[in-house]
């Protein structure tokens, strides 16, 4: 929860510090939004795995909670969200780092984190076969939740209508 | 049976029902012949016993029935029947107890009072179920397992003697036939598991080998132990040599290893691995319906029953018990307090079930072939310090 | 020895509904793979079809144990997101929900481990004294199991008033009982003989893969949500967080026993502390403007998160839910080694692996 008062100045401090020291590293490449607790980045695609590694051995988070894709239709671009946080750091456990790049809608493709965040397994696997998004690397990208039979177009794409709506 | 797709099968088939009827016609015809020479005298005897009930008996005297013959003892008391109601009646008493620990009530409205005939509707229910055999297994062996197996508990009771004149067969050797009987069951299990041709099946099949296997033999040591007290095989004899003592206080030991080694081959929760539900989906049971599960289930507690008796006729002193009916009836007092005793038998090994979790199968196994067997070594050593030594005679064994 | 490849599948007693495929070399287990799948009904797709209010109810469904742990974190990311602040009593009894649903769910978890290691009386003594939490619940929020009871705003409804006795009374008799249990189930030497030593998960494996949980806090990791990221009112509350170093399956069923103790504690200090208010705030609408908002809660199994992503509109634009049963399924690969046969069914549901939750 979000509080108005006058000490949110003090309480987004540590995630400022942290903003500030990647921004220093890898300048524009990165897009940064700041809330109490919670930092959200926006990466390019190129420099995804030097970022990853530098956040997850530098900084300390040494596992990722979630895995979400996210699907813009109208920029044509689907999100890959990873949700990242530590348990080795004691003092920024509550802190979540949401740390996402964006893809283009017709080739789906992007590098798998798995080696960095072994977590990540099962996570992708569920965004490959719900939206089509294709983790290069991944030792076993199948189907985990969907049904082997499944034969629609992944299903929480906007464009797929559950029936009966 | 598969479908008739040509002559020849027809042909076949209707060969096998004329001579089947056949068969059956004249074995029946042959019994009723026995039996019943005329339908005169039949009507005469069932005329005349309305009013005289020992006339009835008579007529069932001469032709081999009677209260005394081998085909009473056999079928009703202290056989089969006999045997049968006990199993149902302790299976309801099971579940009754059970609930109590486990604070619920357990059957409740089968038969009007406390669901006392809640067994009798299982079994029924059994009965109108199909008796399916899976496609890919030996259909023969599958299906005859059951009868083997509930064969060799019944052929249990006929050598234990519930009073002094009431045991169907006295022979010098009556506790190698039990162990002979009882060693067969593994077999059985194991055919019972393979002719299911499916993988739980197969799994439990082998527990149930291992497991009975490794405890026949500290179960045939402990029995040593009373064999060499009273130097006799039989097992009346074996109840007239505690008429002083009873057994399980001069060897509490071996009584000790003894009921352990008896749970334990009847696959009694907590050791019911060969069976166990939540890992192996009911083990060597899974693929049995119907009625041939229900005969495995009649078979497991016959055998329960026989083996709680076999240990309170080793162990607590057979029929003996003091005069509780009036003078007269000392074979009723002596079935009254057998039944007594065996009942408490069952009713320990039914309290074990409710306070312990299943035991794994590398436990069990340590278990049986370290520490159960040196008790039972040790257990034979007392005994025969006892008969060297004086202690002997001061027990009057 | 030659291996067996078996499947332990959704037709199996000792399985749950999903599928583990394993393979056995003699009685030991080489491999574990993990088949879920089997009970998926596309919650995040559902949610994306409903308004804010319609969705609590589907939501709590697949948490069916802990449903108010399950619509925690999406009330939270709600008034997160429209940046409301609910009254004091309704935090209050929020956390009376919650702790109560924890209590719940740990009882059912005992109950399942005691039937998986073939034990009957472990399955009877938990679910009969659930009862007695169940009506509590039943007393406060007007259901048994899953109560649509927390909204965006506050809850439902305020506490009828036997809401204190009976909570005491209830507490009072399920402290006695817990000793109880201790002595009988967890210092039974056959049940300490079947689950010490046995599913280990080493320290840096359970960073490693991210674990939540009593499967985390056994793995000697002190973290939990309620003190690491605080959330509602429990920076006011005082409570402890059980942990042990010895990351095998004992450990586990230990730190659910010492967690319900702890819920108890914490709900006797909320019912003297409660203050009298407001239980709701009065919405005319649900209006949630654009933006992010990702909220964990700390649910009876493990931390339970949502990412909410808001476009302004009647409905959410993308609602991704992390159960704590989805992020534990990775570890049964690694636990599952070596293990035999017969503790499988215990070694999986000791990460308490709830299969419904993990394929919403």
């Amino acid at each position: 929860m979000v509080e108005t008062s006058n000490t949110e100045s003090t309480l987004i401090e540590r995630e400022q510090k942290l903003a500030a020291d990647l921004k220093s590293r890898f300048g524009d490449v990165l897009e940064i939004t700041i809330k109490s607790k919670r930092i959200k980045i926006k990466v390019k695609s190129e420099r995804l795995l030097d970022i990853a590694n530098y956040i997850n051995n530098e900084l300390g988070f040494d596992h990722s909670t979630s895995v979400s894709g996210v699907d813009y239709p109208n920029s044509k671009e689907f999100e890959v969200v990873y949700h990242l946080s530590t348990y080795g750091r004691e003092d920024f456990r509550d802190i979540v780092i949401a740390f996402s790049t964006r893809i283009s809608r017709d080739e789906p493709k992007t590098l798998s984190l798995i080696n960095i965040w072994p977590s990540v397994e099962y996570s992708e696997r569920e965004t490959f076969e719900m939206f089509g998004i294709i983790f290069e690397g991944h030792p076993k990208l199948e189907k985990l939740l969907l049904p082997e039979d499944w034969n629609d177009i992944p299903p929480l794409r906007k464009d797929f209508k559950p029936p009966g709506r | 049976m598969s479908k008739i797709q040509t002559f020849s099968s027809f042909v076949k088939r209707l060969i096998i029902i004329i001579v089947g009827l056949l068969i059956t016609l004249t074995l029946l015809f042959s019994l009723l012949a026995y039996f019943v020479p005329s339908v005169k005298e039949l009507q005469d005897i069932l005329l005349s016993s309305f009013g005289n009930p020992s006339l009835m008996l008579n007529y069932l005297d001469q032709k081999g029935l009677g209260l005394n013959s081998l085909f009473f003892k056999v079928v009703v008391f202290p056989g089969f029947t006999w045997a049968a109601l006990i199993a149902a009646e302790i299976i309801w008493f099971e579940r009754k107890f059970l609930a109590k620990m486990q604070m619920r009530v357990g059957p409740l409205y089968a038969g009007k009072i406390a669901g006392l005939l809640q067994p009798i509707a299982d079994v029924i229910k059994l009965v109108f179920k199909e008796i399916i055999a899976p496609s890919s297994s030996d259909k023969w062996f599958f299906l005859s397992i059951p009868i083997i197996i509930t064969s060799i508990a019944a052929a249990l009771l006929a050598v234990l003697p519930v009073s002094e004149g009431w045991i169907i067969m006295r022979s010098d050797v009556s506790v190698l036939i039990i162990f002979a009987l009882v060693g067969f069951v593994p077999i059985a299990v194991l055919l019972g598991g393979w002719a299911s041709n499916s993988k739980y099946p197969f799994i439990g099949a082998l527990r149930g080998l291992h497991q009975m296997i490794a405890f026949e033999i500290p179960m045939l040591i402990s029995t040593l132990g009373v064999v060499l007290l009273t130097g006799t095989l039989d097992l009346v004899n074996i109840v007239y040599a505690q008429s002083n003592i009873w057994f399980i206080l001069l060897m509490p030991i071996g009584a000790f290893v003894f009921f352990t080694c008896m749970i334990i081959e009847l696959e009694r929760i907590p050791f019911d691995l060969p069976e166990a539900e939540s890992e192996i989906a009911s083990g060597y049971l899974t693929e049995y319906t119907s009625m041939a599960f229900g005969n495995l289930q009649l078979g497991v507690y016959i055998r329960f029953y026989a083996m709680a008796g076999v240990f309170t006729t080793m162990f607590l002193g057979g029929w003996y018990g003091p005069q509780i009916l009036p003078n007269g009836f000392e074979i009723a007092n002596q079935v009254i307090w057998f039944t007594i005793k065996t009942l408490l038998v069952m009713i320990l090994a039914i309290v074990l079930r409710g306070v312990n979790p299943r035991v794994r199968i590398d436990l069990l196994l340590r278990m049986g072939w370290s520490s159960l067997l040196i008790l039972s070594f040790v257990n034979l050593f007392l005994v025969i310090l006892i008969l060297q030594t004086e202690l002997s005679q001061i027990f009057g064994v | 020895m030659s291996k067996l490849s078996l499947s332990v599948g959704p037709q199996h007693p000792g399985s749950g509904h999903m599928r583990i495929i394993l393979t056995l070399s003699g009685d030991y287990i080489i491999e574990a793979i993990p088949d879920p799948g089997y009970v998926h009904r596309g919650e995040e797709k559902l949610a994306e079809y409903r308004n804010y209010i319609q969705n609590i109810p589907h939501l709590e469904r697949p948490v069916v144990l802990d449903a108010t742990g399950a619509i925690f974190p999406y009330v939270l990311a709600v008034e997160d997101l429209m940046n409301i602040i609910v009254p004091e009593r309704a935090q209050f009894i929020r956390v009376i929900m919650a702790e109560l649903n924890r209590i719940i769910s740990h009882l059912y978890y005992m109950a399942i481990y005691g039937i998986f290691m073939g034990h009957s009386t472990m399955f009877m003594w938990p679910v009969g004294d659930r009862e007695v939490f169940i009506d509590l619940a039943n007393t406060i929020a007007g259901q048994r199991v899953t109560y649509a009871f927390l909204v965006p705003g506050g809850v439902r409804n305020d506490m009828p008033e036997k809401v204190k006795e009976q909570a005491d009374k209830a507490c009072n008799y399920f402290e006695k009982r817990l000793i109880e249990y201790e002595h009988i189930f967890m210092n039974n030497p056959l049940f300490e003989k079947r689950t010490k030593g046995v599913g280990i998960l080493p320290k840096q494996d359970a960073i490693r893969l991210g674990v939540v949980g009593p499967t985390l806090r056994a793995s000697g990791i002190k973290s939990d949500v309620r003190k690491d990221d605080t959330y509602s009112i429990y920076n006011q509350l005082d409570f402890e967080i059980p942990v042990s170093n010895a990351c095998d399956s004992w450990s586990r069923a230990w730190i659910h026993m010492e967690e319900m103790r702890q819920s108890m504690s914490i709900i006797k200090q909320c019912l003297k502390r409660i203050p009298t208010g407001p239980v709701k705030l009065n919405l005319k609408q649900i209006k949630v403007p654009p933006g992010e908002s990702y909220s964990r809660v700390e649910a009876a199994r493990g931390s339970l998160s949502y990412y909410l992503i808001s476009d302004g509109g009647k409905v959410p634009y993308r609602v991704r839910i992390m159960t704590p049963s989805f992020r534990n399924l990775i570890t049964i690969p690694y636990i599952m080694k070596g293990v035999m046969l017969a503790d499988m069914p215990p070694t999986y549901w000791g990460i308490d692996y709830w299969p419904v939750e993990a394929d919403r």
